[in-house]
């Protein structure tokens, strides 16, 4: 028997059912073979658009908002009118290459502003919330394979959510393996064979399910090297991680990655310059790394929120729940420039921007374009969105 | 209709799933002691709790050297209390409405604010009168900072909290309209709180203050209620309004019954709810006692939390080293659930959210830990088979027969009847 000091520090001892690859999941490897990746990056708790993409040349913007407006001075400037903050500064050279894409106005028919109805909706890609499955999710039953979308953290968004199978949490790749006592595997196995019905049927599928993907991993994660060096934050890590799924061609075809803390009720300023610029020291780390490798080609960026904030600031130096925001996308296959118009701070819904391009509309195009799956059975119609990929 | 009693005095099996349900769990004596007693009146013994502690912790959140340290003290206390403590129901009902009244206390920043604002919960675990808990949440400087209500001012209205008290913590969302939420704002300006802000301050104690200066005297509808509405009218009205009956029996439900709830039970708690005016003693007297209750086996997913406080009561108790506590929690957190600290102010899910490929490594590595780990507690007596997955032959129970304690134990403990409550 293995020392039960050391057992703990093993590296895996793999299950002995995962050492040959399952039919079903060889099957999947193959039809999920495309070579795009797409990462999407969720920004919890109603990003602030407006001080994201910043109507600088607005008077309208600076009457609103006397105490957390981006003065003038500060904004990184793409268009006569509209700025980025001043945190996004790593991400300049994906916009001067022409690969960084903003889409304005983003929303969905009766916004809704709780934070977790509006989320649902992003997730599900259904403003009715009928639906209790992701829309990434969908795209793992269409593709038959639970392994070509993964979450990199610790809980799986809705999004990734599927009826048949439980997509991957990644929350660590180099934790992502198996350390089972020596002399136990062979009982593992027995026990997980016992018949089983309701909830413990449920966890017994996950427990085999995550003896292959995590076997899966471990088989193929070893051959990346990193290109670049990441800022010290949870949120580049897991960029860093899913850098390394990608280089290790695992055969992720979505990656899906978090980052919260946005729902900047009071001191917005503060706040949120921080967290833009975590966003954006993560993701310029990605991007180079993916670069360096020679990768860049295959993948792209696309980053939402549940809502924007309202347009005029609270009494809290901060912003209250709004409806429409921006989108951003980047990488060498997307078309950069500023996708759709301005915000109309005369034209306001109950105080916030009106949403003028729908969110599916421009999940179709990554969809489509990008990952050359069929749209409309996953968003459950059709949407036509800006044409953001090049 | 009010919820059936159970008829029947408890069989062992009754009696280790109220254990599990109720307790985190217990062990083979703890489950026996139960047998052939009357559901009423074991459910009755068990809210029967008072304020009482465990005797003698290692964990003193004051002595923390920085908030983030406090805070860390803190989880390791309420753990130990959760493990240890002499009440394990007053503590489940404090964990279910951490995930009620979510107060995320890295915002706060405060350790007499996070220490009050659990002592609430246990205060009013089981309460009365859900209002009076829901008026003492609301005025505790941890929600007051947590949502924002200290900045709540006449004129310069800050929507936060308003909103949650209804989408979250009263009726739930269909109840109310955007203009509710704004005319509650107002009504609720005024309330804030002195002392104990800034990280300098992390351990002075905050106080709660009503500003009548900054309060929006005006008349507003909220509701459907007209008039100069105070924050205490806002509490009240919300609280009692008849959504607020099924939205929060439903929460108990899921801490207590299901995963996915089923709604004719939740209609006969709400229907005791409502004859007692938010009684939350009376809902769950009824509820442990009921038919529906014993009838939902292994159909709750066990939190991180309580599969690890599970654990260490289904083993007896056994002695851990408080920096090797201080890791479970942490542990914990990985898993999902970071004590006082749910990812948003909806709280954890629950269910099959608790369940991916990272959170089950995980669950291996803490059952491990406690059975086979070089630091694992030593087990004069292995928990029975009962103890450990709720039946006298569960799945794999002559497999699990013919291996020996630690290894019985470390599978068990892995096993999904484990994991399920």
């Amino acid at each position: 028997m293995t020392n039960r000091r050391d057992f703990l520090k093993l590296s895996a001892l793999a299950v002995a059912a995962t050492s040959g690859m399952p039919g079903f999941l060889a099957r999947a490897a193959t039809q999920a073979g495309g070579s795009k990746t797409l990462v999407v990056v969720q920004l919890t708790g109603g990003n602030d658009g407006l001080n994201t993409l910043i109507p600088y040349s607005n008077g309208a913007y600076y009457a609103a908002r006397p105490n957390i407006a981006i003065p003038k001075k500060d904004v990184l400037t793409v268009t006569p009118d509209l700025g980025m903050h001043p945190a996004l500064r790593p991400l300049m050279k994906l916009w001067d290459e022409g690969h960084l894409a903003w889409m304005e106005n983003v929303g969905y028919p009766n916004p809704n502003r709780s934070h977790f109805a509006s989320m649902a909706i992003w997730h599900t890609a259904d403003p009715t919330q009928a639906q209790a499955d992701g829309w990434i999710g969908r795209i793992a039953e269409k593709i038959g394979d639970p392994f070509c979308a993964s979450n990199l953290g610790a809980a799986t968004p809705q999004a990734l959510q599927a009826s048949d199978f439980s997509l991957p949490s990644i929350d660590s790749v180099d934790n992502f393996q198996l350390k089972l006592p020596g002399g136990m595997n062979t009982p593992f196995e027995s026990l997980l064979n016992s018949p089983r019905s309701g909830e413990a049927a449920y966890l017994t599928r996950a427990t085999r399910q995550m003896l292959k993907n995590t076997a899966r991993v471990q088989e193929n994660v070893k051959k990346y090297k990193t290109g670049a060096t990441y800022p010290d934050t949870k949120f580049a890590a897991q960029l860093r991680d899913a850098a390394r799924l990608i280089a290790a061609g695992v055969g992720q075809r979505v990656l899906y990655v978090s980052l919260g803390g946005f729902d900047t009720h009071a001191g917005q300023r503060a706040e949120q310059d921080g967290l833009l610029s975590t966003l954006a020291g993560g993701l310029s780390a990605f991007q180079a790394d993916l670069e360096r490798q020679g990768l860049a080609r295959d993948v792209i960026v696309m980053g939402f929120s549940e809502f924007g904030r309202r347009v005029a600031e609270n009494g809290s130096a901060g912003t209250d729940h709004g409806k429409g925001s921006v989108m951003f996308a980047f990488g060498q296959g997307v078309k950069g420039g500023v996708h759709g118009s301005s915000p109309d701070l005369e034209d306001l819904s109950e105080g916030d921007i009106k949403y003028k391009q729908d969110f599916r509309g421009v999940y179709a195009e990554a969809l489509t374009r990008w990952l050359n799956l069929d749209a409309r059975g996953i968003l459950g119609g059709t949407f036509t969105g800006p044409r953001w990929i090049a | 209709m009010p919820l059936t009693p159970l008829s029947r005095p408890l069989t062992a099996e009754d009696a280790a799933h109220f254990l599990r349900r109720t307790a985190f769990g217990a062990t083979d004596a703890q489950i026996r002691a139960l047998v052939g007693q009357n559901a009423q009146d074991v459910a009755r013994a068990a809210l029967a709790f008072d304020q009482s502690r465990a005797s003698s912790t290692p964990f003193d959140p004051m002595q923390g050297a920085t908030p983030g340290a406090a805070l860390q003290l803190g989880r390791g206390a309420w753990l130990y209390e959760l493990a240890y403590g002499p009440h394990p129901l007053r503590e489940k009902l404090a964990l279910t409405w951490s995930n009620h009244f979510v107060v995320a206390t890295d915002k706060v920043r405060n350790t007499p604010a996070m220490l009050d604002y659990l002592n609430l919960l246990r205060r009013h675990a089981a309460t009365t009168s859900f209002e009076r808990f829901t008026l003492d949440v609301a005025q505790s400087p941890a929600m007051l900072r947590y949502l924002d209500n200290d900045q709540n001012r006449k004129g310069k209205p800050n929507e936060n909290f308003s909103r949650e008290l209804l989408e979250l913590f009263t009726t739930g969302i269909g109840a109310y309209t955007e203009t509710d939420v704004r005319e509650g704002a107002r009504a609720l300006t005024g309330w804030t709180f002195q002392g104990g802000r800034g990280n300098q301050q992390y351990l002075q104690q905050p106080r709660f203050v009503n500003q009548p200066q900054q309060h929006d005297a005006g008349r507003k509808t909220y509701l459907g209620q007209t008039g100069n509405l105070t924050g205490e009218d806002i509490v009240r009205i919300a609280t009692s309004h008849p959504a607020t009956a099924t939205f929060v029996s439903r929460k108990l439900h899921r801490a207590f019954l299901a995963d996915t709830p089923d709604e004719t039970a939740v209609k006969g708690s709400a229907a005791t709810w409502t004859r007692t005016k938010g009684d939350v003693m009376a809902v769950l007297t009824e509820l442990l006692a009921s038919e529906a209750f014993y009838a939902s086996r292994a159909r709750i997913i066990r939190s991180p939390i309580e599969f690890i406080v599970g654990g260490i009561r289904t083993l007896g108790q056994p002695p851990i080293e408080a920096r090797t506590l201080l890791n479970l929690a942490a542990t914990a957190g990985r898993m999902g659930q970071v004590l006082l600290e749910p990812d948003t102010v909806k709280g954890w899910d629950g269910g099959r959210e608790w369940i991916n490929d990272t959170t089950l490594l995980l669950r291996l590595q803490v059952a491990a830990a406690l059975t086979m780990g070089s630091k694992a507690p030593n087990l004069d007596t292995p928990p029975s088979l009962l103890a450990l997955t709720g039946q006298e032959r569960p799945a794999g129970a002559v497999l699990l027969s013919s291996l020996k304690g630690r290894q019985r134990t470390y599978l068990s403990l892995i096993s999904p009847e484990f994991q399920l409550s």
